[in-house]
């Protein structure tokens, strides 16, 4: 859109301040991005160099540096030898009980979000707004809120300190927000569409998977991204209801970050944020594209 | 004499007979503690061996991080009706979980193995808040110890640690005036509070019993108070460093190590952290009770101790009996104080050997201290009033700490007020 | 169907099967609604109750009336918690917004390498604020961070000390929250952006506007709905600020950074003080209701609007 503005300025007579300008005007662009994915990127820097640099040069010197030697062992560690919460397994039991965690979490968080969706948007009985909005609430609840009555709950259906409890409660947590994600989402889809399909004889059913699901691809990545970040990332709902083996990754690696009297291993802690925040950042990565274009095609409304 | 040691044998071996056959029961246990790295971890870890030892099945849950996780997965645990069968508690705690009715009454054990006469006297109200035993206590800590780094305090020519609050600030004087820091400290509200009753304890006793263990809020706005923080004020802006509000624990061990700083007052666990980093009693460090005004040994004391739950399960209502056995026995309350630094809260057990010179310290002044009736317990650490109000308190404390421009008087009267407003 | 039968059938009532396929939609909700119910409203009701009884160590039902919140706020750290709700949330909203658009903007410039540089913006969305707030925490630190490094480059004077200076604790979470989220703004305004229509540029450009008149009277007001959907989310995230802070500050120095879930959650867990916990949970959601209800209306009214344009 500049470039068309900056095109017509060019053919001007003064074309060599114009290009000059032009000039300028790239610069400052290129300088503004590049301070601030400086910025961004500092903290993974540092992390990734700490996860390689040995303990005794971290403490020498400094959190911030390049490495100077590598050392590989912080690891091998982190995944599988390091001493926290009593047992001296590393983070891999607490890494795969978060894959036992996140997925079926995420997979029935989409799935009713996606189905309240499409009630919600073209299914209008009375009530219906107002359900949409009470149900929108949810997201909005602090966790801490509901720390006791969860326990009670949970007590109460016997999967307390279980991984089906976190389950669970990141099943009911998350349906708000898929919810409101699909239902915007679908409220894109013309009406007159499934008025057809109705005219034509089909079904609740026969809709959905027919019309509904084929164009509902961006906003299935987005409500998965959304979920699967949010839930792997959990530390509150994973400190409380689970405890050492049992933790999901995030709240056992903070865990372990808040040492208290013991010397932090800064190097192994780094690997072990790493470890973490792989799955989340894989998803980004990739998924990243989807997740803008799902969210532009009417998440957000 | 070989009768007698027969019918010993017998006694214990009927004993645990009947222990074991309880109900037939294998005795098991899930243990919830606050200790689950270091050499905190290491020493629970033997209580466990002991326990597999015994026959019983163990488990732990340690939960990282501050009090409050362990306290927080407790309570779900309960509202869940899932009471666990072990879990670490200490002072008025133990009360208030045994004012809900949900505790174990460890009576017949306690007066089968004579805990009474073992157990020092200051800890029985706590483990027996309405009268019976509720608590086994592992062990006794001493908060009021300074600790000071032979490197840094030759530095100034300071060849002996300081015995009054007049000798310690005309010692701080002289390290200042070499650039040294005076006291290593890092500002959390728990080790601002821990610094705040050693300097209170060390200036008069009946402030701090007053205050700290009975809660009285006309002490806390007293002249003496007002001094207490005073004295507190010149220790943070003179003899402090200013890099006190980001530091951590092991960073300010590390300041003692490398000499950069002479002092510090902490608890004995301190001990466990010290030998860890490798510096030896003597020649890298020396230890001594906090200064004091009132020229006698002094002791504030704080004690981790296990509460027992009721359970429904016979398994675990046995491994309660066996933990409990296993916790008070001599040789439990030996193996688990030399690894932590603190020393056995079981009066009769041997500390020659195996122990520091700064732990055999630590029980000399105890009896000391009990005798002169100078034995308190520790208000930071959770010991006497309610946990409102010391948390109220501990808030001004560290308030207080970082805010330069808040008066003693101001302080005194804060602190006296975030008291009152919990009585309500 | 002919038209006749049609209306003829239409004339004569919904039949069974019809009344039975109407009521599947509500079939299949049922359940979410009614966990939603359960989450939203019996959890939130029963909160209410607890802050008004007496309990401390455990949940109990005797009746005690409103003088937890007298007690809430009479309490300093309390009071300072709730204002840093409101000054956290204002700029970390604000400030998120702005950065998110103007590295919107700047990528839209079409420069080469996007794809790079938003993922370099997005990916802080990946990682656990509790994460966040520890690495951050090494960064802040004096003595072993961006001060010890510039310091050991050189400048033997810097300083960079927010995490350890009581009135600019905030600040560095304010930075912290910002680093973490603008670029979910940016990926939003990006597409915003994207999607305006270029005949209304082109217009904007022959009526002899430059770029940033362009931006500011045609493209801006046009992506203004994005404004609101990313402050809605923005704001959730700031009012449940507690994982960030315990890692990053861990409400201090002193008690300057203190924040309602922070003192909620001790209140609670560490101090057995449920009911007075409870009160301060009602009292978040009280700052939450004072941004919501406005929202809600507003989105009704709009919808009002668009169903009469309709």
């Amino acid at each position: 859109m500049v470039d068309a503005t900056l095109k017509a300025i060019e053919a001007d007579p003064a074309e060599a301040l114009a290009s000059r300008r032009y000039f300028l005007g790239r610069l400052g662009v290129y300088s503004f991005l590049s301070l601030f994915a400086f910025i961004y990127l500092l903290p993974l820097f540092v992390v990734v160099a700490n996860s390689f640099r040995p303990l005794p040069e971290i403490i020498q010197n400094g959190l911030i540096g390049i490495p100077h030697s590598f050392s590989f062992g912080a690891w091998g560690q982190a995944w599988s030898s390091y001493c926290v919460s009593g047992t001296c397994e590393g983070m891999h039991r607490n890494f795969f009980n978060s894959l036992e965690m996140t997925i079926p979490a995420t997979i029935i968080s989409t799935m009713l979000g996606l189905m309240n969706g499409y009630i919600l948007s073209k299914w209008r009985f009375p009530g219906s707004d107002l359900i949409f909005t009470c149900m929108t609430f949810g997201v909005f609840i602090p966790g801490q809120l509901s720390l006791l009555p969860w326990a009670f709950i949970l007590g109460h259906v016997g999967l307390a300190n279980t991984i089906g409890g976190l389950v669970l409660i990141h099943c009911v947590q998350g349906t708000s927000f898929t919810t409101l994600f699909c239902r915007n989402y679908y409220v894109g889809i013309p009406d007159d569409l499934i008025k057809a399909a109705r005219i034509d004889g089909a079904g609740f059913w026969r809709i959905f998977f027919k019309i509904i699901l084929p164009l509902s691809p961006p906003i299935l990545i987005v409500s998965v991204i959304w979920q699967f970040t949010g839930i792997w990332n959990d530390y509150l709902f994973g400190v409380v209801f689970s405890s050492g083996r049992g933790q999901p990754i995030t709240a056992s690696l903070i865990g372990m970050a808040s040492g208290g009297v013991n010397v932090r291993v800064y190097d192994v802690m780094s690997a072990a944020v790493l470890i973490g925040a792989i799955p989340p950042l894989l998803i980004y990565f990739f998924g990243g594209k989807y997740f803008v274009r799902g969210l532009t095609q009417g998440a957000i409304k | 004499m070989a009768m007698r040691k027969f019918f010993a044998t017998l006694t214990s071996a009927v004993s645990l007979g009947l222990l074991a056959s309880a109900a037939l029961a294998e005795p098991k246990t899930n243990m919830l503690h606050q200790w689950d790295s270091g050499s905190d971890a290491a020493a629970i870890a033997k209580l466990g061996e002991m326990f597999t030892a015994a026959g019983g099945k163990w488990e732990q849950t340690s939960i990282a991080g501050h009090t409050a996780n362990t306290l927080a997965k407790l309570r779900s645990d309960v509202v869940a009706g899932n009471a666990p069968p072990a879990v670490q508690l200490k002072g008025p705690e133990i009360a208030e979980w045994n004012a809900t009715g949900m505790t174990a009454d460890l009576d017949p054990l306690a007066k089968e193995e004579g805990w009474e006469k073992v157990v020092a006297p200051e800890l029985l109200p706590v483990m027996k808040p309405t009268g019976n035993w509720v608590a086994a206590p592992m062990n006794i800590h001493r908060i009021n110890w300074l600790w000071g780094s032979t490197k840094a305090m030759a530095k100034a020519g300071i060849k002996d640690l300081p015995k009054t609050w007049a000798e310690f600030n005309a010692d701080c004087d002289k390290l200042v005036a070499v650039k040294v820091i005076c006291e290593a400290h890092f500002s959390q509200d728990w080790s601002d509070a821990t610094v705040f009753e050693v300097v209170v304890y060390g200036q008069n006793l009946d402030l701090f019993r007053k205050a700290f263990v009975e809660g009285d809020t006309a002490a806390m706005r007293s002249p003496e108070m007002v001094k207490a923080f005073e004295q507190f004020r010149l220790m943070v802006s003179k003899y402090m460093d200013p890099a006190i509000a980001g530091r951590d624990y092991n960073t300010t061990t590390e300041m003692l190590a490398k000499g950069d700083a002479a002092f510090f007052i902490m608890g004995d666990w301190q001990i466990g952290i010290l030998t860890a980093a490798g510096l030896k009693q003597g020649t890298d460090y020396v230890c001594q009770q906090a200064p004091t005004d009132w020229g006698k040994p002094g002791f504030i004391l704080n004690s981790d101790s296990v509460v027992f739950f009721k359970q429904k399960d016979p398994d675990y209502v046995a491994g309660q009996k066996l933990l409990a056995h296993l916790i008070l026995s001599p040789q439990f309350q030996t193996v688990f104080n030399q690894a932590k630094g603190s020393i056995p809260a079981r009066l009769d057990v041997d500390l020659s050997t195996g122990f520091n010179p700064c732990q055999q310290l630590s029980k000399k002044d105890l009896q000391a201290s009990i005798a002169g009736g100078t034995l308190v317990r520790s208000m930071a650490h959770n010991m006497t009033v309610l946990q409102k109000y010391r948390g109220a308190m501990m808030e001004v404390i560290t308030q207080f700490v970082n805010t330069p421009s808040m008066s003693p008087k101001d302080a005194a009267n804060a602190m006296a007020d975030a008291v009152e407003a919990q009585k309500s | 169907m002919t038209q006749a039968t049609g209306l003829a059938e239409a004339a004569a009532g919904p039949t069974l099967r019809e009344r039975l396929a109407r009521a599947v939609p509500i079939i299949v909700l049922a359940p979410s609604l009614l966990a939603s119910f359960v989450y939203v409203f019996v959890f939130a009701i029963w909160t209410f109750y607890i802050s008004l009884s007496n309990s401390s160590l455990l949940p109990s039902y005797g009746f005690v009336g409103f003088g937890h919140y007298a007690t809430l706020w009479r309490n300093t750290r309390w009071k300072i918690a709730y204002s840093n709700l409101f000054l956290y949330s204002a700029l970390y909203v604000t400030l998120a917004i702005l950065v998110g658009l103007g590295l919107a903007i700047a990528i839209d410039q079409r420069v080469r390498g996007e794809a790079i540089w938003r993922t370099i913006f997005l990916y802080p969305l990946a990682v656990s604020f509790a994460v966040t707030g520890t690495v951050w925490a090494w960064l802040y630190s004096p003595n072993a961070g961006i001060e010890f490094l510039v310091r050991s480059l050189g400048w033997t004077d810097f300083t960079f000390r927010l995490t350890t200076d009581r009135n600019l604790a905030i600040y560095a979470i304010v930075a912290t929250g910002i680093w973490q989220s603008s670029g979910f703004a940016m990926a939003l305004f990006l597409a915003g952006l994207r999607s305006v229509d270029p005949d209304l540029v082109k217009a904007a450009q022959i009526d002899g506007a430059g770029p940033f008149r362009t931006y500011r009277k045609v493209i801006i007001p046009t992506i203004a709905p994005i404004f609101v959907a990313v402050a809605v989310v923005l704001l959730q995230f700031a009012i449940k600020t507690f994982d960030l802070v315990a890692a990053l500050t861990q409400g201090g120095p002193g008690i300057s950074t203190q924040f309602p879930a922070n003192y909620v959650y001790d209140l609670m867990f560490q101090r057995g003080q449920i009911a007075e916990g409870a009160a301060g949970a009602m009292m978040m959601l009280a700052a939450l209701a004072v941004v919501m209800v406005p929202y809600g209306l507003w989105l009704v009214w709009r919808r009002r609007r668009e169903s009469g344009h309709g």
